[in-house]
């Protein structure tokens, strides 16, 4: 593979101010109320007052192995070889949800207001983002959080601001690094 | 609900607009690897149908804009917009303008992101209406612009004959641009001195520091050089966001920075520290006296400074001697260990940096004090005006061109015979009800001219003491959320001879208005420039008009000057031409109003001239503490002590004094029937106040009025997670939601203002600002004396029960 997609994400910058979740709505015009392609979510750990908590900002994950496609009975999930994005084409998407069941992390959605068709994260190349311009949920983030590129960019881009990343943990190789 | 089913039928034309709402076609992620001219090859995996990958701002038109989402005519982000077929479609952040703290990004926050949609809201309000129906009825007929300013006109006329100018009041609802300049400017050529400021602002802040410490500043402004880093009461997560506080803020952890987080709830900011101060609302002067028993007991002071820059140590060191940590910690319910282990930090680790915020200061009964006591923690620790400490910001190169502020005209303002024999500035005799003391308001010490406290003002149309409002004017302001105790609001609109309202959308103030006036958002007009200096450059935006206002909405601006001129006022007013009042802004500049107009993104002047920013003169305390008295911090204050108070009815003290809320857990019987605190975090990233609860990307991150409880005390109250509950103190009662927080003490419920605008996108509804609704200022005390005596700030802290919600 030539190289792979994903993103950087730097726990301890998020402040779960929802730019991320709301950049992405409003750039692929996805209606308030209905599905997120990216979702800030938050954990709370300990009790009152020791407490600690963490935010993820969740988006596809662009796993090596996507279980979605193996999942998917018609093919409608492909993994891009120029640049190993996972992608869906809903024109062959039967609306099964046999990817929801498949996906360890969540990540595909199904959008009544889109005719039930599996909708995800696209790394924002149906918005021609990726010419140097990082994705939407990244460009808007007031605090630098959150990053996107191939691996090695967002590698390189970690090394540069003295952090130390470790891939995603969890199933699938995925393509997300997490900076500790 | 009467009222909100009469006025919405009235405006329920609009409803169908939502539907618009679609916002763009949903480009869905059909992207593999085929280009899209060459979609023939099928089957395989890596190939789809329909290619859509384009850039949607192709085709756009492109226009700028300051971005209004954290306050109408706010100029701290600039956004660049993109219109598809006359509407706004997408919103990005202008690099140019160097948003978020300098950083050139299209980085914007979400409520800049969510304002593609804003304007369309149903809850717009469309045309110029007059009530037909008694006050408070909210029943309305549609009248003229012409019709609307010349009855406006001849109103404020026949009051100012029968009442005198003074009669008129203006509300400020923060500070807006438009009221801060030609409201203010109208305020003086028509001879009232009754600009109606909140008493909850950055403005109370700002006083406490300068009656302390003068020209100083405990706020790092070199926040990669701090060391220790203090967050008390501020929450940058929620206000501002982009001014950049956020994103320095984490990177300086990276470094190493500590961060104390002082606050009742452990929220998205507070995450983000090292130890966090659960602290009982309202409790932090009390703390902050412990702190300066500890410091200044244990001898954790700079010497040297204390000898050369202060007056009154040794005075403040006696009275600071009773209030022990473990005083302290009986009253503010924080561990007695904790409060010293702290104390001890602030005495020893240098550079230190405080900020300080709206939760303490403007919102409490002693905020004054509250802050005062920050400001002389960080003075006596040595920690004023050094890298990394208060203040000390690298001097930046000049601006390339500067833009000429709109005259005020503040001299048209004409002084009493009681102004000139007291020593006043003009018009302070006459002021309705001083937001700060009489004396203490000059040009030094304004915002932009003398200030009547809000709640204060709007309460003499009842009380008719010392004489009442009778003419009263709210632009983007409501009122029946912006103060305490919408109920008495309520009952003083009522009695208001004329209530102007104009907004955007209908605010719950409207329905007591006389006339309702249809208020353009800052998308929709050309009327506002700011500029933004920069290290590399200087920028200048203007709004674009980036789309045609909806309905008969009208600038705020355009306002003033159509009803300046109908009152005769016009030639002060650029006989009603704006762009008048435009170009004199620019002139000098060499740029022309119609070049910055048609600038889409602005106008970028780069320095070519190799200037950077230098390091400043550091403990310049000669110069920063000029202007008080003996040139030193005041640790005993003889810049307020001994004069009279803002309501004239005692003097002001010396030292940082614990008042604390009006309703605590140390009244006893009180506290078996209300057992919790209740509080509210004021401003929220997901609003603006109590506006864009219409905003459906907004609001659907906070669909309903929430209140945070800890499961343990939920537990105790019988209550469950996202049930409704009904939440009563010694004043009132309201209707909220429950969320399930560890992060928050069990005896402290924290909540949100203003949830009164419906969301028709999402089909949610508004609450009612009374009593069995959700605005939370029903709950608060409301009694004037109780306020600080200084900075009129009033409680936002009392005590609750809560029970489940039963419909009666």
């Amino acid at each position: 593979m030539a190289s792979q997609v994903g993103f950087l994400y730097i726990p301890n910058r998020c402040i779960q101010c929802w730019a991320c979740q709301v950049s992405c709505k409003q750039w692929h015009g996805i209606k308030a109320g209905s599905i997120a392609r990216r979702v800030v979510v938050d954990t709370v750990e300990g009790e009152f007052p020791k407490v600690q908590r963490t935010f993820n900002s969740k988006a596809c994950n662009y796993c090596e192995t996507p279980a979605c496609l193996e999942a998917c009975p018609v093919g409608a999930i492909s993994k891009r070889k120029d640049n190993g994005a996972v992608v869906v084409d809903q024109d062959t998407c039967i609306s099964c949800k046999t990817c929801v069941e498949a996906c360890p992390y969540d990540v595909p959605q199904y959008d009544p207001e889109h005719g039930e068709k599996m909708d995800k994260c696209d790394h924002c190349m149906s918005l021609n983002v990726g010419d140097g311009e990082e994705t939407r949920c990244v460009q808007t983030c007031p605090t630098q959080a959150l990053h996107s590129g191939t691996l090695e960019e967002l590698k390189k881009k970690a090394e540069e601001m003295g952090l130390t990343v470790e891939p995603l943990d969890g199933p699938l190789n995925p393509s997300v690094l997490i900076a500790k | 609900m009467d009222k909100n089913v009469s006025r919405r039928g009235f405006v329920g034309a609009s409803a169908a607009l939502g539907s618009l709402l679609a916002l763009g076609a949903c480009s869905n992620a059909n992207v593999g690897d085929t280009p899209a001219n060459d979609s023939s090859k099928e089957s395989s995996k890596t190939s789809t149908t329909a290619q859509v990958s384009q850039d949607p701002r192709e085709g756009c038109e492109v226009s700028n804009n300051w971005c209004q989402m954290c306050g109408a005519a706010q100029t701290n982000c600039c956004v660049t917009c993109y219109t598809k077929d006359g509407k706004l479609v997408y919103i990005e952040g202008n690099p140019d303008a160097g948003n978020n703290g300098g950083q050139e990004t299209h980085s914007i926050c979400l409520k800049g992101n969510a304002a593609v949609s804003m304007p369309y809201s149903p809850q717009r309000i469309q045309y110029p209406m007059k009530r037909v129906g008694e006050k408070g009825e909210g029943k309305f007929e549609r009248i003229t612009w012409e019709q609307a300013i010349k009855e406006i006109a001849a109103k404020f006329k026949e009051n100012k004959e029968k009442y005198g100018p003074e009669s008129l009041g203006i509300l400020s609802p923060e500070f807006y641009p438009v009221l801060g300049t030609l409201g203010r400017r109208f305020l003086n050529v028509y001879g009232s001195p009754n600009y109606m400021h909140s008493g909850i602002c950055a403005l109370q802040r700002m006083a406490a520091g300068k009656i302390s410490i003068g020209k100083a500043k405990t706020a790092p402004a070199q926040m990669d050089k701090t060391k220790l880093l203090v967050v008390w009461g501020a929450n940058y997560g929620n206000s501002g966001m982009n001014k950049g506080n956020p994103a320095k803020h984490v990177k300086a952890q990276e470094k190493g920075m500590k961060v104390i987080s002082i606050k009742p709830m452990l929220d998205p900011m507070a995450a983000r520290s090292d130890i966090w101060m659960p602290i009982r609302p309202g409790t932090d002067a009390a703390l902050g006296l412990a702190f300066l028993n500890v410091i200044i007991g244990e001898e954790f002071y700079d010497k040297e400074f204390v000898e050369n820059w202060t007056v009154g140590f040794d005075e403040l060191a006696e009275h600071v001697k009773p209030f022990t940590p473990a005083w302290a910690s009986e009253i503010t319910g924080l561990e007695e260990s904790q409060i010293n282990e702290v104390a001890h930090m602030l005495g020893t680790e240098s550079p230190l940096g405080i900020i300080y915020g709206n939760g303490i200061c403007d919102q409490a009964n002693d905020g004054n004090w509250q802050a005062v006591i920050p400001c002389l923690i960080s003075a006596i620790t040595g920690n004023l005006d050094i890298p990394g400490g208060g203040g000390a910001g690298k001097k930046m190169p000049a601006p390339l061109v500067k833009l000429n502020p709109v005259d005020r005209l503040t001299d048209r303002l004409q002084a009493s015979e009681e102004d000139k024999a007291k020593g006043y500035h003009a018009g302070m005799a006459k002021l309705n009800a001083p937001e700060f003391p009489r004396w203490y308001q000059n040009p030094k010490t304004w915002e932009s001219g003398p200030n009547t406290a809000y709640y204060k003002g709007i309460m003499s149309i009842l009380t008719e003491k010392p004489y009442p409002i009778k003419t009263l004017l709210g632009q983007k302001s409501n009122p029946m959320s912006s103060t305490r105790q919408p109920k008495k609001v309520a009952e003083a609109l009522k009695k208001c001879d004329c209530y102007v309202a104009m907004d955007t959308t209908w605010n719950a103030s409207c329905d007591y208005a006389d006339y309702v006036l249809p208020a353009a958002t800052g998308y929709e007009t050309s009327h506002q420039i700011a500029l933004k200096n920069r290290p590399n450059g200087t920028f200048i935006g203007m709004n674009n008009g980036t789309i045609e206002p909806m309905y008969e909405s009208k600038s705020d601006w355009q306002f003033y000057l159509d009803l300046a001129v109908e009152l005769g006022m016009g030639e002060d007013f650029w006989n009603g031409d704006m762009d008048e009042c435009l170009r004199e802004q620019l002139e000098g500049t060499g740029i022309t109003l119609e070049e910055l107009r048609s600038a889409p993104k602005g106008i970028f002047i780069k320095r070519e001239d190799g200037a950077k920013p230098e390091e400043p003169t550091y403990k310049n305390y000669e110069k920063l503490f000029e202007d008080l008295p003996e040139g030193k911090v005041q640790c005993k204050n003889l810049r307020i002590g001994g004069k009279p108070n803002n309501t004239e009815t005692g003097t002001l003290g010396y030292f940082p004094e614990y008042k604390g809320p009006q309703e605590t857990l140390q009244d006893k019987e009180l506290a078996e029937k209300y057992p919790l605190i209740i509080t509210d975090v004021h401003a929220h990233r997901t609003c603006q106040h109590g506006h864009y609860h219409d905003v459906a990307y907004l609001r659907e991150l906070a669909p309903y009025p929430w209140v945070i409880i800890n499961p343990k005390a939920a537990d105790k109250y019988g209550i469950k997670d996202d049930q409704w509950v009904r939440v009563e103190s010694p004043h009132g009662y309201v209707k909220l939601r429950t969320k399930f927080y560890e992060g928050i003490s069990p005896e402290v419920l924290m909540t949100k203002r203003g949830f009164a605008q419906p969301c028709d996108d999402l089909g949610l509804e508004g609450y009612p600002n009374y009593d069995g609704g959700s605005e939370i200022n029903v709950l608060y005390d409301s009694e004037i004396e109780n306020f600080d005596d200084f900075n009129s700030a009033m409680a936002k802290q009392t005590l609750v029960s809560i029970t489940p919600w039963e419909e009666k």
